[in-house]
């Protein structure tokens, strides 16, 4: 299998007297496509933020392709491959759908630091902008202002940025939130699709379970912070502690929703 | 394509009015224009910053300061040649901002825009009180016009104010050249990503912090050449220069054109001078008229004046093209 694209030892962080990571001893494998679930406020957040330089680390250590990067800033860890999406659409809302995908592409090869040449000189940018965005479906929008985008377009290009930047490891958080059925199907299969190509390791956070079991080879249960369950779907699924902290919940909460 | 045609002719045809300047106007008129160009050169700048990356500094004073005490004491102890002056201004200039900058760009918002505050007041206060080097609240007098020498092979006059103009022209066709081209290339974009979301730009893979340094050095480059050429112009350099009141001319004048052009901080910088020529006439306190056209362009032009302009540019032709 070779050497594990990430590894953490011992990582934890708190706010306050809240715990949302405790001594995490995790890795993840090029090419499995990983779910991170559990309850509200159980770390999910917590991690990726932590993974991606969103939050400084408090205590133990990240390694990446065998370098140490827990200190590294973010722009860094961009450079090296990590990157990630976001909850709430976090794009750049005056600039257009194209100029939001060329800046991680120009940043990416170099060209970002060019005062004097001419954007409109940057042909393979520009090609490989176009490519990107043709993989998330967003190429008749190109020169659409972000603002004026429909939710699940937003979201889409949300995608797209963080795949600008060429990662071997995504974290996609809540890919699908606020999407339409229709919507959710075609983010999932240019995920499946990617994900097949090999370049990019997709790590996702979710709350949609349907999402989860039909999408990922591993899952990752977390619970205040400390890892719960750890394995194929079908293991997560028997787990009898998921399901009483977790799907229980889930079930019982739908059982009561229902009878109101 | 066509767009790209219609501006490079009716940047044409500006350079050539202002090149006739000088042969048709008076000499008023000739110094105004000058005095249009210096703000033009430093707000042009200053808008690199303020309307494309979207950082308010108030202490650019301090860097233009630097230009003109760059070039006034270059001349004093080294050459008086003009463009060595200039150079050494802008050298100045950029020192000072890499400083200042280093400083202030961990901040950002309110906390940035009061750092370069302070970081301006005390420039202005050194200024003041190092009698010795600058001449204090004399300010540094007697820079003189040489004429601008290639290696001794030939000298071009900038004594009188209608050479020394031409002088100027080239200077601020120059700035506002670059102006444009680094709004147009990748560097701008990154600064736009920055204005539109800087945390987004670091998951994009940009180094936020250096960029936001270079665009500030950048800016002050711009202020230090402004004000290395106001040297000139007024055979003089005054430590009010570096005062926050002066800091605020390129503010007012970005937002009185439109912060989103490069044409905003130009326009602005016209309606400065001119509104602050024509309300002295009338009376002492400019600046309470000053205050009143301020107050009306930004309750009732969203963006400026060239906001608006391009505003009602856009409905027109969209209501042809409909």
């Amino acid at each position: 299998m070779g050497e594990p694209l990430l590894t953490t030892r011992k990582l934890s962080n708190h706010f306050g007297m809240v715990c949302t990571a405790r001594d995490l001893d995790l890795t993840f494998e090029q090419g499995v496509l990983t779910s991170v679930i559990g309850p509200n406020g159980a770390g999910k957040s917590t991690l990726i933020n932590l993974l991606t330089g969103h939050l400084p680390v408090q205590a133990g250590k990240i390694h990446f392709q065998g370098r140490d990067i827990t200190r590294l800033p973010i722009h860094q860890r961009v450079r090296m491959g990590i990157c990630r999406s976001f909850q709430i659409v976090n794009v750049f809302p005056e600039l257009t759908v194209a100029q939001n995908v060329m800046i991680p592409v120009l940043a990416r090869t170099g060209r970002l630091w060019r005062p004097i040449r001419r954007l409109s000189r940057e042909t393979a940018v520009m090609r490989e902008t176009e490519a990107i965005l043709e993989k998330v479906a967003l190429l008749p929008e190109r020169d659409t202002p972000a603002t004026a985008l429909s939710h699940g377009d937003l979201r889409l290009l949300e995608v797209g940025v963080a795949l600008a930047a060429a990662p071997t490891l995504l974290f996609l958080d809540e890919p699908t939130a606020g999407m339409n059925p229709v919507e959710r199907v075609r983010l999932l299969d240019s995920i499946r699709q990617l994900a097949r190509e090999g370049r990019t390791t997709f790590v996702v956070v979710e709350h949609d379970m349907d999402v989860v079991f039909s999408l990922s080879e591993r899952i990752i249960v977390l619970h205040r912070g400390e890892i719960l369950c750890d394995g194929t779907p079908g293991q997560v699924r028997a787990d009898g502690k998921v399901r009483e902290v977790y799907l229980g919940d889930d079930v019982s909460d739908l059982f009561r929703c229902r009878e109101e | 394509m066509k767009a790209q045609t219609r501006n490079a002719g009716a940047a044409a045809a500006v350079l050539l009015a202002l090149c006739a300047v000088p042969f048709l106007a008076g000499k008023f008129a000739v110094y105004l224009t000058m005095r249009i160009m210096l703000l033009g050169i430093f707000a042009v700048g200053y808008n690199l910053l303020l309307g494309q990356t979207g950082l308010l500094s108030f202490g650019h004073g301090a860097f233009y300061a630097a230009g003109a005490y760059g070039l006034g004491l270059f001349g004093v102890h080294v050459s008086t040649h003009p463009l060595l002056g200039v150079a050494a201004g802008v050298v100045a200039a950029v020192l000072l901002a890499l400083l200042v900058g280093y400083l202030c760009v961990r901040h950002t918002e309110i906390y940035f825009a009061m750092l370069t505050l302070a970081c301006g007041m005390m420039v202005f206060s050194l200024v003041w009180n190092a009698r010795e080097i600058t001449g204090g609240d004399d300010g540094l007098i007697g820079i003189v016009r040489s004429p601008v020498s290639f290696f001794g092979l030939f000298k071009i006059p900038i004594g009188t104010d209608r050479q020394f103009y031409f002088l100027v022209l080239v200077f601020f066709a120059l700035s506002v050249w670059a102006a444009h081209r680094i709004r147009q290339s990748p560097f701008g974009l990154a600064l736009a990503g920055i204005r539109e979301n800087a945390r987004r730009s670091e998951f994009a893979g940009v180094p936020v912090r250096r960029y936001r340094l270079a665009v500030f050095v950048l800016s002050g480059a711009f202020a230090g050449l402004a004000g290395s050429l106001e040297a000139l112009l007024e055979s003089n350099a005054r430590p009010f220069m570096a005062h926050w009141t002066h800091s605020a001319e390129p503010v007012l004048v970005s937002l009185l054109g439109g912060l989103s052009s490069l044409l905003g901080p130009l326009v602005g910088s016209v309606i400065f001078i001119a509104m602050r020529e024509i309300i002295q006439r009338f009376t002492e306190n400019w600046m309470l008229g000053f205050g009143i056209v301020l107050l009306v362009i930004i309750m009732g032009f969203r963006g400026g004046v060239m906001g608006t302009l391009s505003g009602l540019f856009r409905k027109a032709s969209a209501r042809e093209g409909g």
